[in-house]
């Protein structure tokens, strides 16, 4: 993993946050190289125990708020809560669930009730 | 609304709350948002689900809502038949005597004549030799006991009395006439006066309603009671997986919108599988998933939405 181009980024988060270092790398790659986001950071939420990242999608304006978890995990909604405030209160995070086959699903999460779009 | 005589009956039995008056229904539905679920069937045909009748069966939530709202009151209703004196019990058999009899004239009436429709000329013109000879056989056996002098003429029998040649199975032709079936509140022996609650404790100290007796009790009646005063109407969300399905306004005119998962509290364990689950589901009917969350300390509930980032 240490040979991996993102390590070097990610590597003072995955010492600090070593249980989620697994999907945090996941997600990372795949919004960095699958879904080919741009301008993408990544943030310290010291709350959530873990990093998070943002960025755009490809061909939009809209800076995106991620949070990776990993499927096996057990999370509460006040960790949902707290990830919201951690990234300065935004309308929507993103949550990438991963899985060890390597597998990654994204979930946008909004803050009050948000009406489906038609 | 402070007159707890204005307020809607909810009937309790076994810890349900039922509705049997149509207007209160109507009422329920219009004025307070509250739609409960219509349970009552046929008694020969109580497998069909299509078309259901009184009582409204009221979800627990909703019940707790209205008394809260001082928009209902709830009666032990079992309790409040109290043992008739005989008087009364002697004028209700008499009325129901006479509401049989109504109904056998009723029924009597139709037959004669869907049977007088079907017989042929030479068929009454037999059956009234029939009457005429049987009259004489009677009359003369009447003089013979001594009853009836013999210069009184026998009135004719009425044709609606049983006569030996009628059919004795109902017409299979379908007819219909109505049935009055009288409410329990019209018996002078039904007086709620004693068995009525006016706020959910009273009821739960006199033991005829539990709800909400535990922490995610508490938190789903929190749940409704935000949702419902945010304008939406709530229906039971089993079908999409949920504690309940939330309206815009009556389900009747609308799609829900979303479906609603109650959480306890804020650090209930939520499995990333569940928003997976609910948000797959969600978007795939094109309804948002909430997660609803309560928290007891604070006395505040908090929603969330899920749907399908779109990506990954």
């Amino acid at each position: 993993m240490d040979q991996h181009p993102s390590y070097a980024i990610l590597s003072p988060f995955i010492s600090k946050y070593p249980r989620a270092a697994g999907s945090s790398f996941q997600a990372y790659n795949d919004l960095l190289y699958a879904q080919q986001w741009r301008d993408l950071e990544v943030i310290d939420l010291p709350k959530c125990s873990r990093c998070g990242f943002r960025g755009r999608k490809p061909d939009t304006n809209a800076i995106l708020s991620v949070v990776p978890c990993s499927l096996s995990e057990s999370l509460s909604l006040s960790w949902i809560h707290a990830a919201f405030e951690e990234f300065g209160g935004p309308q929507e995070v993103y949550i990438a669930i991963t899985v060890e086959d390597s597998s990654i699903v994204y979930y946008k999460i909004s803050q009050g009730i948000v009406k489906p779009p038609l | 609304m402070t007159d707890s005589n204005e307020r809607i009956q909810l009937r309790v039995s076994n810890n349900k709350a039922y509705v049997w008056d149509v207007d209160d229904i109507a009422t329920l539905r219009s004025k307070h948002h509250i739609c409960g679920v219509l349970t009552g069937t046929l008694p020969h045909l109580s497998q069909q689900n299509v078309f259901l009748g009184i009582p409204l069966l009221l979800l627990p939530e909703e019940v707790v809502l209205l008394v809260e709202n001082e928009a209902a009151v709830l009666v032990d209703d079992p309790s409040a038949h109290h043992t008739p004196t005989p008087a009364a019990l002697e004028t209700w058999n008499t009325e129901r005597k006479k509401a049989m009899q109504e109904q056998i004239a009723l029924v009597g009436a139709k037959e004669a004549k869907e049977a007088g429709r079907g017989m042929t000329e030479a068929a009454i013109r037999k059956r009234r030799e029939r009457e005429e000879k049987r009259a004489k056989a009677k009359e003369a056996s009447s003089v013979a006991e001594g009853i009836i002098p013999q210069d009184t003429v026998p009135a004719p029998e009425p044709p609606a009395a049983s006569t030996p040649d009628r059919p004795s199975t109902p017409s299979s032709s379908s007819y219909t006439y109505p049935l009055p079936i009288p409410s329990a509140t019209l018996y002078p022996w039904y007086d709620p006066s004693a068995n009525t609650y006016t706020t959910v404790p009273s009821a739960q100290r006199a033991g005829i309603w539990t709800y909400p007796s535990t922490l995610l009790e508490r938190a789903r009646c929190a749940v409704f009671r935000d949702l419902h005063d945010k304008g939406y109407f709530m229906g039971v969300g089993i079908k999409f997986g949920g504690d309940f399905l939330v309206y815009p306004g009556d389900p009747l005119r609308y799609h829900s919108h979303f479906v609603a998962t109650v959480i306890e509290s804020p650090v209930s364990t939520l499995m990333p599988m569940e928003i997976v689950a609910h948000g797959r589901l969600g978007t795939a009917t094109k309804k948002a998933h909430l997660l609803c969350g309560w928290d007891e300390e604070k006395k505040e509930v908090s929603h969330l939405s899920i749907e399908w980032a779109g990506f990954g």
